[in-house]
């Protein structure tokens, strides 16, 4: 099991484009993938119900737990999609 | 959210339990003019652009058989949440490919600062529940999804 905390930087916050990229995303990788926002349980990064739940603002740290063989590529892609500020995001 | 804010926000005239139309533009209608007939709207066709808009950006299916369009828009002329349901299910674009069969629309009005960010959050956490799922399934009345609901998110 991997962890990593990572800064929200689409202005948005974690909804609509960078939400659904995001569960895109976790759903490419065979490890099972969690986030958390500050102090709040863990939800499944792979379910839009629960990535929703979260409410995550512009600027918010959430933490990214994977489990499983990729679980590091995972981590990096979710990474990189926190980290992109949405206008340079590929369609 | 605490319990005078969701009795703000949902309220039997809301819900509707009838059979709502099977495609996503006209459930959407559908959910916006239980609203409209609620004196929740004071500009329709505005909500219903915005509705519209933010469908197109990325569609409001979230999984599990729940669609949840949403809208900060100035058409609304107070934070409200309209539900129906369908027994066919309509495609809301979910990542899991469920249909909707538990549709939700929420609209705040455009001062609202991100109040309806903060609503669907709110009702996305109390959907992760089976039994709010089931429940919300099975009632029989407007009002008695109106009590899962605040039950659920409260």
């Amino acid at each position: 099991m991997m962890e990593r905390t990572v800064t929200i930087v689409p202005e948005a916050g974690l909804h609509a484009r960078p939400a659904s990229k995001l569960v895109e995303t976790a759903n490419e990788f065979e490890s099972e993938v969690q986030i958390a926002a500050d102090g709040e349980d863990p939800v499944d990064a792979q379910s839009m119900l629960g990535v929703s739940s979260l409410g995550a603002e512009h600027g918010e740290e959430v933490r990214l737990i994977a489990d499983g063989p990729d679980a590091e590529a995972a981590l990096d892609a979710l990474e990189r999609v926190l980290s992109t500020p949405e206008d340079e995001y590929d369609e | 959210m605490d319990e005078d804010t969701i009795d703000r926000i949902v309220s039997p005239e809301l819900v509707s339990l009838e059979e709502p139309p099977a495609n996503k533009d006209a459930v959407i209608e559908h959910l916006l003019d239980l609203a409209v007939d609620a004196g929740r709207v004071s500009d329709r066709e505005q909500a219903l652009a915005d509705l519209l808009e933010r469908e197109a950006e990325t569609s409001t299916g979230v999984g599990k058989g729940i669609g949840i369009p949403h809208a900060k828009t100035a058409g609304a002329a107070e934070p409200t949440i309209a539900f129906t349901r369908s027994s066919e299910g309509i495609d809301f674009g979910a990542p899991d490919g469920e249909p909707a069969t538990l549709l939700f629309m929420i609209l705040v009005p455009e001062a609202g600062s991100d109040e309806h960010l903060e609503i669907l959050s709110s009702l996305s956490r109390a959907l992760m529940n089976d039994e709010v799922r089931d429940d919300l399934h099975t009632a029989e009345s407007p009002k008695e999804v109106t009590t899962v609901l605040t039950n659920a998110i409260t």
